[in-house]
Formats: structure tokens, C-alpha cells, sequence
């Protein structure tokens, strides 16, 4: 490789700070003499091309991001991996042309094998000493993991402010059901009464049939009119009928509301030293006699330090992944037969305790990971529930200072894996 | 014959004192209504109240301070706080305020017309 001195020399121009008690001249001298072996070992990805763009050299860490062997990459068309790019966007064709000096663009790069890279790319032109041009010089880096950290923080952030929308939302609606709960029950009671008071009208509208009074019978030929013209008797039983399933829809809301209380802060109690075994065993009890029949359960606990929480919710947490994971084995035993398994395991990690419930049901749905967090995301039908299970567990674990995350696993089946702090950090490692 | 026992409803919501008076209208109390924990206060100067029914969540007074300042000025009435959220009364301030009993709202009215009429019958 003679062609990377020259970026070599570039960079020597300036002054190199990382050389203590060098002059310039010096340092352009130690970097000329090892410019191989500098950027060989150059700790960040550089690229250098040609006027016409294509590779002349590359070293390590660059062919580990474009997913190739360095001895590969002379030769090849640097365009060809921003086929989502114009050319002319791109920070080295910009160079090429132009000689612009591009600091920090972003870019996604696609490898030969079709996975998407986003990196972050600086570059400028690569002259000779007389100024004549020979190519461009680019560093870059892989963005993937920033980019990830970046996601979860934005998820983080939407599911904290769509939890307090959700809880501000509960506390207004509750009122208004307060009275439209109060007042159908007061209807039902209502039209019982007045399907009393009919029956004892048509004793009286018999008698008045067969009176000799001509009063009363003419009065009782209009009632009977205008009972069929309002078609009494099926508007008694009907009313009842559409207060009692108003009754039950207002049932159901109720429960949404309670659901979405469980993201207001809660003022309730200190938090306590509990042993997540415990509660995650008492949960498992109380959803059992639900389960039985579909699921076999295993438990692999490990031995726990204790974690400082409320208790009451962290049941809920883990109720609410044990409903979910039995729902996502009956989705599956629609179509097969046999039974599911769930695996509860715990155990200690370095800053805390992990949880993880386990099934082999449906498994996730297509799309980003996160989603099945937010609430009213759900796969199932309407009216089996509003899906504010694991949004709710969700952010009561966030709450707890701890992760939830939920992994697929190809073939079906899921985990979802809470991690919580424990107190004063990791257990006190017991050393020699 | 024992005399018709007074109860008192305080809601912020005239709806929901409506409907509360709908759900004890068979129980044959005299019902006062307030919509707020200074109204109540000055209907309780007025006369004998037996029984303070009181939301929790107001605008300016809470249900709870209500209840607290109503046991000074007449003890012998039974107060039941109201609250959309009863997990979030602590039970120990319940008890240290002497409050009878929590009604979770909405409420069944079955539920709280017995629990009505069994602190009447225990004051």
C-alpha cells in the first residue's frame, strides 16, 4: 500500500497533540516512517479512494464495518454501498468534486449481504503536496449502537408520557362513571317497578273489558291503542334489556380505568426488602388454578439478594407476564393440540435480579419489540381485553428503577426478562 | 317511632349527588346535598346531621380534611368518605380520623346502602 502515506502526511500537517515533546517536523517524520503500521492499527475506520472513487486503501476496523476482508476492498466502487444515497450527497463525492471538508454526515451503508449499517462518515479531499488531486480520505464509525441507545431512550420517554397522559385520562373519566354506573343501576331498578305497575294495568285493563260502564270501556280501548301503537310490552322488556348491557359496558370501562391507574405515581407506602422468589411464587399460585389445564409450570429459581420494591405491584408485573404467556399458548393450542410450558427463572446478576417467564406459545408479532409495550397494543379480538397488561407492567418495573424487555425466539414461543436493582448495588463480591 | 335520620352528601359533581340520591331514595333519609367542604361545614352549623357522606378528590378541600374538621363540630355523625381511588386513602389516617367506612366509587348500591344504614345502627 504506497497510496495511504499521503493521508499520513495530511494529518502530520497538523500538529499531533497524543506525541508528548515532539516538534512537528519530528512527528511528520515518525509518521511518515510507520504510516503502514499507524493505520493498521488506527483504532476507528479510514477510507481512502481514488479520483474515480474507487477503493485505494482501507484499513481493519473499516472492512470490519463495510462486512469485508481488507484485501477485498481495493478496487471497489465506494457508491455501490449507499444504493439509498445520491451520489452526489455522498460526503466522498462531495470531496472528490468539490474538495468539501464533510464533518459527522450520516449514512446508511448496505453490505454485500443486504444488512443495513447506519455510520457516521467525515471526509475530505487528498491532495498532493502541489495541491493536485488524487482522491478523498474518510474515517468512519458504526452508529448501530447509538442508534439502538437512541430508540430506547425515545421508547422510554414516549412510555413515561404516555403513561401520565393514561393516568390523568383514568381520573377524568372515573367521575362521569361514577354517575352513568349509579344511575343505569338506579334504572334497572326503575323499570322493574314499572314492569310491576304494567302487570297490575292489565288486570285493570281485563276488568275493564267486561265492564257494563261504556266509560271504561272506551278507556280501555284507548290504552290498548296506544299500548300497540308504543308496543309496550316489548319496549319494558327491551328497556331493561338495554340498561342491563349499558350496565355491563360501564362494568368494563371501570376495569380499563382501574387498569390505567396502575401508571399514576402511586402514593402509596415506602417501598420494603422483599424476596422476589416469594412474590413471584405467590403470584404463580394465585393464576394456577387458570393454567392448569393447558400449561405445565417449572420453576428454576436461583438464590436471590433482596430487592427493595412494593411488592403489591411486582406481583402485578409478573401476573400480568403469566397471563400473557398463557394467552400466547392458547393462541397456539387453537390450531395444535398438546399443552404449553411456561419456565419461571430467576437469578442473581451483577446489579440486581433477573426474572424471566418463559413460553412456547404464539410467540411475538412481526414488528419492532417495543410495541408490544404501549398500551391498547394487542393481538387479540376486540373486547378480550383492552392490551394494557404489559404496558402496565411495563412501567411499573420502569418505576422499580429496572428493564422489561421481551425476546422472541424463531419458531415461536417468547421471553420476557425483568431486571431490577437491588440495594446498594451488586451483592459484595466475597473475594480472597 | 325513631326519627327520620339526616344525611349528608358532599360531591364537587352535582351529577354524581344526584345520582347518590337516587341510590338512597328508597332508605327514606332527609337528604342534604354540598358541593363543596365550606357549603357542608356551614349546613352542619345549621342542625343535626347524622351521617356525612364526602368525595374524597375536591377543589380546595379534600374529602378527608372535611371529614376531620365535621368530627368537631358534630361528633355524633357518621362520616364515610367517598373516593375514586381507595387504595390511595391510607387506612391508618381513616383510623386516626375516625372515618366509619371507604366507599369505592362508582359504588354498588346495594353495598352502600347497607353500609349506610349499619352505621347508622352502630353510631
Amino acid at each position: 500500500m504506497s497510496e495511504p502515506s499521503s493521508p499520513a502526511r495530511r494529518v502530520a500537517a497538523r500538529p499531533a497533540a497524543g506525541v508528548a515533546g515532539a516538534s512537528p517536523a519530528r512527528n511528520a517524520g515518525t509518521l511518515g516512517r510507520h504510516a503502514e503500521a499507524i493505520l493498521r492499527n488506527l483504532n476507528t475506520a479510514l477510507l481512502v479512494v481514488d479520483t474515480g472513487g474507487q477503493v485505494s486503501g482501507a484499513n481493519p476496523p473499516a472492512a470490519a464495518i463495510l462486512g469485508e476482508a481488507v484485501e477485498g476492498l481495493p478496487g471497489r466502487v465506494v457508491w455501490d454501498w449507499f444504493p439509498d444515497t445520491p451520489r452526489d450527497e455522498l460526503p466522498f463525492a462531495r470531496s472528490l468534486r468539490e474538495g468539501a471538508r464533510v464533518c459527522g454526515a450520516e449514512l446508511t451503508l448496505t453490505r454485500r449481504d443486504g444488512q443495513r449499517v447506519p455510520i457516521g462518515v467525515s471526509s475530505g479531499p487528498l491532495l498532493e503536496a502541489d495541491g493536485s488531486p488524487l482522491g478523498a480520505v474518510a474515517t468512519f464509525q458504526d452508529l448501530s449502537g447509538i442508534r439502538r441507545l437512541q430508540r430506547q431512550v425515545l421508547h422510554a420517554e414516549k412510555m413515561a408520557s404516555i403513561g401520565r397522559l393514561a393516568a390523568g385520562v383514568a381520573h377524568e373519566i372515573n367521575n362521569p362513571m361514577g354517575f352513568i354506573h349509579a344511575n343505569l343501576f338506579q334504572l334497572e331498578e326503575y323499570l322493574a317497578d314499572l314492569r310491576r305497575l304494567w302487570e297490575a294495568v292489565a288486570e285493570l285493563r281485563q276488568a275493564a273489558g267486561a265492564s257494563v260502564d261504556a266509560r271504561l270501556r272506551d278507556a280501555r280501548g284507548r290504552l290498548d291503542a296506544l299500548a300497540r301503537q308504543v308496543d309496550a310490552d316489548f319496549l319494558l322488556g327491551d328497556a331493561a334489556k338495554a340498561v342491563r348491557e349499558s350496565l355491563e359496558g360501564a362494568e368494563r370501562i371501570r376495569h380499563i380505568v382501574q387498569d390505567l391507574r396502575v401508571f399514576a405515581d402511586p402514593h402509596e407506602g415506602e417501598p420494603v426488602p422483599a424476596d422476589l422468589n416469594r412474590v413471584l411464587d405467590a403470584t404463580a399460585r394465585i393464576v394456577w388454578p387458570t393454567l392448569k389445564h393447558t400449561v405445565v409450570l417449572r420453576k428454576e429459581y436461583g438464590e436471590l439478594p433482596l430487592v427493595r420494591c412494593r411488592p403489591t405491584q411486582l406481583q402485578q408485573v409478573f401476573m400480568n407476564l403469566l397471563v400473557n404467556a398463557h394467552q400466547a399458548i392458547q393462541e397456539r393450542l387453537r390450531t395444535e393440540a398438546g399443552q404449553g410450558e411456561i419456565v419461571l427463572r430467576t437469578e442473581p446478576v451483577p446489579e440486581g435480579v433477573r426474572v424471566a417467564v418463559s413460553d412456547d406459545g404464539i410467540g411475538l408479532p412481526p414488528g419492532p419489540g417495543e410495541r408490544v409495550f404501549e398500551p391498547f397494543f394487542t393481538t387479540r379480538p376486540a373486547g378480550e381485553g383492552p392490551g394494557l397488561g404489559l404496558s402496565a407492567a411495563y412501567d411499573v418495573v420502569r418505576r422499580h428503577g429496572g428493564t422489561l424487555r421481551a425476546e422472541g425466539r424463531p419458531g415461536g414461543g417468547c421471553t420476557f426478562e425483568v431486571r431490577l436493582p437491588c440495594e446498594g448495588g451488586p451483592p459484595p463480591d466475597p473475594g480472597p | 317511632m325513631t326519627p327520620v335520620a339526616t344525611i349528608l352528601l358532599v360531591d364537587d359533581e352535582e351529577r354524581i349527588l344526584d345520582a347518590l340520591e337516587r341510590t338512597l331514595r328508597r332508605e327514606g333519609y332527609r337528604i342534604l346535598t354540598a358541593t363543596s367542604g365550606t357549603d357542608a361545614l356551614r349546613l352542619l352549623e345549621g342542625g343535626t346531621v347524622d351521617a356525612i357522606l364526602s368525595d374524597h378528590k375536591m377543589p380546595g378541600q379534600s374529602g378527608l380534611d372535611l371529614l376531620a374538621q365535621a368530627a368537631a363540630r358534630c361528633p355524633q355523625a357518621v362520616r364515610i368518605l367517598v373516593s375514586g381511588w381507595p387504595e390511595e386513602v391510607a387506612p391508618e389516617r381513616m383510623r386516626a380520623l375516625g372515618i366509619r367506612a371507604l366507599v369505592a366509587k362508582p359504588w354498588d348500591a346495594h353495598a352502600l346502602r347497607a353500609t349506610l344504614r349499619e352505621a347508622l345502627e352502630t353510631r
